[in-house]
């Protein structure tokens, strides 16, 4: 008997032999795809009904945080000319066959997502906690904030506010300032704690503004109301949100931006007056002068999207494009940015608007 | 009790081939560090689920790691060379040993080994085809023909 499961499995390679793997029960399949990168969930999900339900399952994602497996995972939203509602995606790589890939079709691509439930059609900040993110509204008429659980792709509710007239939320914890409220006094300010779900309002001695005072952060607006200006309290540094479509990002104390001339610069964050050029980028294309780009956070990379027209639509259609980039610091005034891949994710009709795109960890 | 370096137990498969090994390397597995610990051990622990080449397989692998142990937490080389091992390890098997391999580390309870076990068949499968995974995981494409297509179209991403 020893010798036939010998035989049996030295001399078949897998590949060759369809049925001759046992089975694995469900909760063995679970812990091979929590293994597996969230990229590759998309066309995971293909395979059956089984797969696509434990590719969304609590349980994957309670494995995946076991086994300390936590990556970012991009989200971009799109609106499309005449259709009212945002459409949104991932961004995932297809499985190619080898006949594919050596016609080099590309890898990644932007896939739809469906949601369990109907997405908010109106936000004016997306921001990422974790696996949840938050679309926040600017009008005051709103008193609640939804947010994307990104491992169910369910749209849920934060509770109600009650007192807030702008929403704004942060690390840990979400501060809401009055919108008529001066920053030196916050007098009507609730903190929305991320773990409990549960707002609370700030302690009387708390609501004095006093840097060092505060967890978490402020989220300040511009005038033009498109951009956000976020100020840590604690350690008294800032940084940039906002969802419209930006040539800046900041990834941990470093603004990254591009400029309309055509290339990239970065300052600190703390002296964002001395621009500095990104090194390096080797292999990147040339952006043609009317591409829109956008620059996103991607777990310490650095997404950039652009779009190009596709001339065989005879100009109906653009095409997005995207790379990744990652940093390395050449002492304290080189930053080398090395291009681990870019690609042609997705076809869009030309007057399509970019949204939003944001990364969440899951 | 004797030490469990010199202290010996026999394993025994399924298909009746029996492997001596040291009570280190028995309690490397959690399901005979409780039969040991329960003192049902006297004789051969037979184990209903695993054959003898799996058995002879997950054995090396709980070797090598009471063996080759990170002295600490901090011991970051131990713990590379030990890592570079296992891949080495998993390289010789095809994947039906790898799933006879996650079945049986499941079932003795050894979580290093299912991990990686586990990560092999993830890198494998993250480039398959869903008709390369259908065949591998031995999983019927239980989507009718109108979902089919209509995930065919929702999804031309993949297929394009």
């Amino acid at each position: 008997m020893a010798s036939s499961a010998v035989t049996n499995g030295q001399e078949s390679p897998a590949a060759t032999e369809p049925n001759s793997n046992p089975s694995l029960p469900e909760d063995l399949v679970i812990s091979c795809l929590a293994c597996v990168s969230r990229l590759h969930y998309p066309s995971l999900s293909l395979v059956s009904k089984t797969f696509r339900s434990l590719l969304a399952s609590p349980v994957l994602y309670q494995t995946r945080s076991l086994l300390n497996h936590i990556e970012s995972c991009l989200y971009v939203c799109l609106q499309y000319p005449s259709d009212p509602i945002p459409r949104w995606f991932t961004l995932c790589n297809r499985n190619l066959s080898s006949k594919k890939k050596k016609k080099k079709k590309s890898y990644h691509a932007l896939a739809p997502i469906s949601f369990t439930n109907a997405a908010p059609l109106e936000w004016s900040d997306l921001v990422a906690v974790d696996h949840r993110l938050y679309a926040i509204c600017e009008a005051a008429t709103s008193s609640y904030v939804s947010f994307l659980d990104c491992t169910s792709h369910t749209w849920l509710q934060a509770p109600s506010l009650r007192l807030a007239h702008t929403g704004r939320i942060f690390d840990e914890k979400m501060y809401l300032p009055g919108s008529c409220e001066k920053l030196e006094s916050l007098n009507c300010v609730e903190m929305f704690d991320i773990k409990t779900q549960t707002w609370k309002p700030i302690p009387p001695e708390k609501r004095k503004f006093k840097p060092g005072d505060m967890e978490g952060k402020i989220v300040l607006k511009t005038n033009s109301g498109r951009k956000g200006f976020s100020l840590k309290p604690k350690e008294m540094t800032s940084e940039w949100t906002g969802v419209e479509r930006d040539s800046v990002c900041l990834i941990e104390d470093i603004f990254y931006s591009y400029t309309s001339s055509g290339d990239f610069q970065w300052s600190y964050c703390k002296e964002a007056y001395e621009q500095r050029k990104l090194e390096g980028l080797e292999g990147l294309p040339e952006f043609p002068p009317y591409s829109s780009v956008t620059l996103v956070d991607y777990g310490g990379k650095m997404v950039v999207f652009w779009d190009k027209y596709l001339p065989s639509s005879w100009f109906r259609e653009k095409m997005i494009w995207c790379a990744v980039i990652s940093f390395e610091k050449r002492g304290s005034d080189v930053i080398w940015g090395n291009v681990e891949w870019f690609d042609a994710v997705l076809k869009v009709p030309k007057s399509y608007k970019f949204m939003s795109a944001i990364a969440a960890t899951v | 009790m004797a030490s469990s370096s010199t202290n010996k137990f026999v394993l025994k498969s399924n298909d009746d081939v029996s492997f001596e090994v040291t009570e280190a390397v028995a309690r490397e597995f959690q399901v005979i560090a409780h039969i040991i610990d329960d003192d049902c051990a006297k004789k051969a622990i037979p184990l209903s689920n695993v054959t003898g080449e799996i058995l002879s397989k997950m054995i090396e692998y709980g070797k090598k790691h009471i063996e080759e142990a990170p002295v600490d937490e901090e011991d970051e080389e131990g713990k590379k060379k030990l890592q570079i091992w296992d891949e080495e390890f998993m390289k010789q098997f095809n994947m039906e040993i790898v799933f006879q391999l996650i079945l049986a580390s499941n079932y003795l309870n050894n979580k290093g080994l299912l991990d990686l076990t586990c990560c092999t068949v993830a890198d494998h499968i993250k480039d398959m085809t869903p008709d390369e995974v259908r065949t591998l995981f031995n999983v019927k494409n239980d989507y009718t023909t109108e979902e089919e297509e209509e995930i065919r179209k929702e999804n031309s991403w993949a297929f394009e």
